[in-house]
């Protein structure tokens, strides 16, 4: 009885689990792409770009998630638990992949954009075609770092109550308190996601590789 | 005259580093700039396809003066650019590289692009094996004739090489000046930065040697190495005489 | 409802228990992390260790140290030294990888000249190895500090009585919601700079001039 409502209790919250992941993940690393890209150039939107990413990976993803959940309540915005995961966890990949990106970008030889100017190329064709290919191939394995950096802060969505994975678990501790096997099949279950999260950007990684 | 530069000045961080450069060139003619490194040669040759903006002086291409135009992307389709480093587009194969000029700046269609890179493909000697494969696959001498070819599709007027072999090793030098060379006998008006007295010697109509930001003596190959009339040019073909007498 | 400005030293103060979660964690990691890097440098299979501290979030081996492991082997550890645990054990895979390829960025020219004028093993290790590559390490192991900071917020789920912890302690008493966290925020914002510019600074004293890995 005990190991199927384990497996069962365990099962809704995996799915949970990967809801979340599944639309923040996407969203994430194309707001923080933007943000990268965003923060490279110069000017004002530079400077809000660059204050952003300095912000949020600045702040505690826990702290994002409170002031998200509970601190917009002073303002009358009542956000559900897993919106508020959904919007935290966003904000937060989004900050750090920014940065990757922004690396990137600078670190592109000047020698590209050059060669892309003498045969006539304006900025933001040298920028399309020339740049940003280099710069997200080049950024890869970080984005790919943080989104499995983000399968496992998932997990910090009980602090809310969202009812992903952890929390599942740690309500069914409470009932049958056997607190070994539940927290090792647990880690067992995310260590897997992880491995899968891994082997897809391995694969993307391969797919997009310039030889 | 195809290229005509007055006086031509550029500072960096308070260093004067071209202090009035005078310099013409007529269509179909090559011409070697030659000089010891800081003379300021790959920055003159950057402001004539206003890679760097200069600071006083006036450069005209083909009777156009670009000095005073804004519109610097027109001006660099009809100049070509060699670099030293190659510079070619890494994540790109050889085709891509040299139609990616014709596909997103000039417009034209894929198949178009295409039919024109085969062309410059074979002008400076990649073969067909070649085209698929990318920068980091291909020796030295190939990414320089591919970044060759990569300038010519665009059909330029004047092509600008800075450099071209300094990176290369003396076998595949010669590959890449060898194509040089053709180019320059087949009438592509030419300029050219480098230190291969050979080169100067079978495909140029004459030398120019540049010291500290100026063009101090210019004259035809065969005169200016054997009888130097300046000081600077003295110091650069004194004792390379034996490799002309050849 | 008292104010939150009242309750700022209140808040303060639990810097000083989460700046003492992220020393006492990072020394952990660091005197397991470095260890397990030469091991893993001189051919040593420790993967799944890494593998099972990287791929576990810090809140599930909270629980399952705390309430799992601890009292099944029947000993009595409290919040604040379980998550020095837990932290310094997955600091201690980061850091593993962090030091191993530092260590591989040392230029093996020099590990075969120091053979060569007859270095024990053990003192290649000492004199040429870790000097070098504890300076190359500088710049991530500052990161690593950046993320050891925010990790330390997690332990607020065993009641440690750290910065959040006390920044929810403040939202209930004053039913003030944002300010609290707002506060908080800044607060490790504040610490997570001041700890990358002091590293920033000692690596600049120490570092090996003239090497691109050290540069």
């Amino acid at each position: 009885m005990f190991w199927y409502d384990l497996a069962s209790s365990l099962l809704v919250g995996t799915m949970n689990t990967l809801e979340l992941l599944l639309i923040s993940a996407p969203l994430g690393a194309g707001l923080g792409i933007a943000i990268g890209i965003l923060g490279s150039r110069k000017g004002f939107l530079s400077i809000l770009a660059r204050a952003f990413s300095s912000i949020f990976r600045g702040f505690p993803l826990l702290v994002t998630l409170f002031i998200v959940f509970f601190g917009l309540t002073d303002f009358g915005i009542y956000l559900s638990p897993t919106a508020s995961a959904i919007i935290s966890f966003i904000l937060c990949s989004s900050a750090y992949i920014s940065e990757y990106v922004r690396g990137a970008i600078l670190s592109i030889d000047e020698g590209q954009s050059l060669a892309a100017k003498a045969i006539g190329m304006n900025e933001t064709q040298e920028f399309l075609h020339i740049i940003l290919p280099q710069a997200i191939r080049r950024a890869l394995p970080s984005i790919s770092n943080e989104i499995v950096y983000m399968v496992q802060y998932s997990s910090l969505a009980f602090a809310v109550g969202v009812q992903e994975v952890y929390s599942v678990a740690k309500s069914f501790n409470s009932l049958y308190f056997r607190p070994l096997e539940i927290f090792s099949i647990l880690a067992l279950i995310y260590l897997s996601m992880t491995a899968l999260v891994t082997l897809a950007f391995r694969k993307l990684t391969e797919r997009l590789r310039i030889p | 005259m195809m290229l005509r530069i007055e006086d031509l000045r550029k500072r960096y961080s308070g260093v004067e580093v071209l202090k009035g450069v005078d310099l013409e060139l007529r269509k179909g003619e090559t011409k070697v700039i030659m000089g010891p490194s800081g003379a300021g040669k790959s920055t003159l040759l950057k402001c004539i396809n206003l890679l760097v903006r200069p600071d006083g002086g006036r450069i005209f291409i083909d009777g156009e003066e670009i000095t005073s135009k804004n519109d610097v992307y027109r001006v660099r389709q009809k100049i070509g650019f060699v670099f030293q480093e190659f510079n070619l587009f890494n994540h790109l194969t050889v085709m891509g590289n040299v139609t990616i000029g014709l596909t997103k700046v000039k417009g034209m269609s894929k198949n178009d692009a295409i039919l024109k890179a085969k062309e410059v493909l074979r002008a400076v000697r990649i073969g067909e094996e070649l085209w698929d494969r990318y920068p980091a696959q291909l020796s030295g001498g190939q990414k320089q004739r591919v970044a060759i070819a990569r300038a010519l599709a665009m059909d330029p007027v004047l092509m600008l090489y800075d450099e071209p072999t300094s990176a290369l090793d003396p076998q595949l030098s010669m590959e890449v000046l060898s194509v040089m060379r053709e180019l320059s006998k087949r009438g592509m008006t030419s300029l050219v930065v480098t230190h291969e007295l050979s080169f100067a010697i079978e495909a140029a109509s004459s030398i120019a040697v540049m010291y500290d930001g100026r063009i101090v003596e210019e004259g035809r190959p065969e005169e200016i190495i054997r009888s130097p009339k300046t000081a600077e040019a003295r110091a650069i073909f004194k004792g390379r005489l034996n490799y002309v007498l050849v | 409802m008292p104010s939150v400005i009242e309750y700022i030293p209140f808040l303060m103060e639990g810097s000083l228990w989460t700046l003492s979660l992220v020393a006492l964690g990072l020394s952990l990691g660091f005197s397991l992390g470095l260890p397990i890097a030469i091991m893993k440098f001189y051919g040593a299979r420790l993967d799944a260790y890494v593998w099972f501290m990287r791929g576990t979030p810090l809140i599930v081996l909270l629980s399952l140290l705390y309430w799992g492991v601890f009292p099944a082997l029947g000993v009595k550890i409290g919040p604040f030294e379980t998550s020095v645990i837990a932290l310094g054990l997955r600091s201690s895979a980061y850091q593993s990888q962090i030091f191993l390829s530092a260590l591989n960025s040392v230029d093996s020219g020099q590990i075969i000249a120091a053979r060569s004028i007859g270095m024990r093993e053990r003192q290649v290790v000492a004199h040429v190895l870790l000097p070098q590559a504890l300076r190359i390490s500088l710049p991530s192991w500052s990161n690593e500090y950046a993320i050891m900071l925010k990790d330390s917020s997690i332990c607020f789920a065993l009641g440690v009585m750290e910065i959040l912890t006390r920044a929810r302690y403040i939202s209930v008493a004053t039913g003030s919601a944002l300010l609290p966290y707002l506060l908080a925020g800044i607060l490790f914002f504040s610490l997570t700079h001041a700890g990358t510019s002091a590293i920033e600074l000692i690596y600049r004293r120490v570092r090996i001039k003239g090497t691109l890995g050290a540069g």
